[in-house]
């Protein structure tokens, strides 16, 4: 782990590391457990609320580890949403425009929502090629 | 003006998808302290609300409460909210001036008659008639007056609007006050800041703007979300002050450290706010983390509460309030209680001549 720099070493040196990140985990662990017996479950765990050192907060994504998918997309700052080596247990993160984290969240679900094509937005979809097809350039038929 | 366009199609013609909305959504829940699955309500109920009318008023003012929400280094989610409302009237923002002006604001009174938002930054005057403000050749408690009364709801931005602010500390020459003392009959919520932060603000606006209410207030018409904690039930730094580690002076050894920095005037403990949690300019830091301590800028009657580096133990009274000094963890008080009744001999003549 890299060296902690200003006030995170003092709180070290003091011992004033929280046990959240233990606990945290425990936390997982239970969401995952109903999430096993029900695939339609899902929860998501905020963490900018809780007080973490950044150190808890690197502890925990250590021990949760990386999984196989790495998702990413940009509105106003990249959100990346990552799969942690426990299936069904994702780690959200939404930055802003100079990457800092203004959001992050553990979600707890076979995926999470923000990766699901919106109904919405699949239906002006739809609209659009169809329109898109429904008007060719020249009359194409078998013949030809 | 009147739009017709939900917003939800409205975003999708500039290219935010409703999986966006949903990314949005997610970061106000979580500003709120709203469950993280309220997200998807909040989503829904943007998309199907149409672009919310807001005349913003500014009186006695800085402009400081329009700085902290538009942030011109580097774009914020925050900012968004400038495509959720129709922003009608804003001195600062609006393209129109002088009198196309005052007419756009009156057409959009006309036209979204008892569902348009009344935003307020800067307190009133009210001294000789109210002319120690006036726009338009108008006086501000004019304006407000015509302004609110068929509003839908009034958010006072800023701790001048909330609470009177910088104009109304003491000895207050032009009779400021806050919104709140001439608004009656309308739901006002204060946003209190010096300046607030933008989350407060845009927050505050979507959560109108997706579930059609306002959200809970405390005491002082604060919402519960942003003010219901202190500084210090927050602050990085509170395993030193629990285990008695202050700075003793800017700088010293303990500041580099990160001490506590509550003897150097810390408000934090009696200040409600979410610095310490949601930061500034982009979360990157607040007062706290610098090295300086809170100044409790999101308080009533902050300016005159004893000074900005003196100790809360040292006593916070508000000579013109001659209230108690705020006593914390048993500090002996004779020193403090010489200065207060000094202070109010002092206070007692200058008003009897």
């Amino acid at each position: 782990m890299e060296e902690l720099t200003g006030t995170a070493a003092a709180a070290a040196r003091f011992d004033v590391g929280s046990g959240v990140a233990e606990a945290l985990l425990r936390q997982v662990a239970r969401l995952l457990e109903a999430l096993a017996r029900d695939p339609g479950f899902a929860d998501v765990i905020d963490l900018r609320s809780l007080p973490m050192h950044d150190a808890d907060r690197a502890s925990l994504r250590e021990r949760l580890g990386n999984g196989e998918i790495d998702a990413s997309f940009d509105l106003v700052g990249k959100t990346r949403i990552t799969e942690t080596a426990c299936a069904g247990v994702w780690w959200v993160r939404h930055a802003n425009s100079d990457d800092c984290a203004v959001l992050e969240q553990i979600v707890v679900a076979r995926v999470p929502a923000l990766l699901l094509a919106h109904p919405a937005d699949i239906e002006g979809a739809a609209r659009r090629l169809a329109t898109e097809l429904g008007a060719p350039t020249h009359r194409e038929t078998i013949h030809d | 003006m009147t739009e017709t366009m939900q917003l939800g199609d409205m975003l999708r013609r500039r290219g935010i998808s409703r999986r966006a909305l949903l990314k949005y959504a997610s970061y106000m829940a979580s500003l709120m302290a709203l469950p993280p699955s309220v997200a998807g309500a909040m989503a829904e109920g943007l998309a199907k609300a149409r672009r919310q009318a807001v005349i913003w008023l500014s009186f006695q003012e800085c402009t400081g409460c329009t700085e902290s929400l538009t942030r011109s280094f580097s774009p914020s989610l925050e900012e968004l909210i400038f495509d959720f409302i129709s922003l009608d009237y804003h001195h600062t923002l609006q393209a129109a001036s002088g009198e196309a002006a005052e007419a756009a604001r009156r057409q959009s009174m006309r036209e979204n008659q008892s569902k348009y938002l009344v935003v307020v930054d800067g307190s009133v005057p009210t001294a000789d008639g109210g002319v120690y403000s006036m726009i338009a050749g108008r006086t501000n408690m004019d304006v407000l007056a015509e302004t609110v009364e068929h509003a839908a709801a009034v958010i006072a931005v800023g701790t001048c609007a909330s609470f009177g602010g910088l104009p109304e500390a003491d000895p207050n020459p032009t009779g400021a006050v806050p919104i709140t003392k001439l608004v009656t009959g309308k739901p006002v919520i204060n946003i209190p800041g010096c300046p607030p932060l933008p989350q407060a603000m845009a927050g505050t606006l979507t959560h109108f703007l997706s579930f059609g209410t306002l959200p809970e207030l405390d005491a002082l018409h604060r919402p519960r979300a942003f003010f219901g904690e202190t500084i210090h039930d927050r602050c990085y730094r509170r395993s030193f002050y629990e285990r008695g580690l202050f700075a003793k002076s800017f700088d010293d050894d303990g500041a580099r450290q990160g001490w506590c920095l509550y003897e150097l005037g810390c408000k934090g403990p009696v200040t409600y706010n979410a610095c310490a949690s949601l930061k500034w300019n982009g979360a990157v830091s607040f007062p706290i983390q610098s090295g300086h301590g809170c100044i409790g800028c999101s308080e009533p009657r902050f300016w005159d509460r004893g000074g900005l580096y003196k100790p809360l133990s040292a006593g916070t009274a508000d000579v013109r309030k001659l209230i108690g000094i705020a006593a914390v963890a048993g500090v002996a008080l004779g020193a403090g209680a010489a200065a207060l009744a000094r202070q109010r001999r002092a206070s007692t003549s200058a008003t009897e001549q």
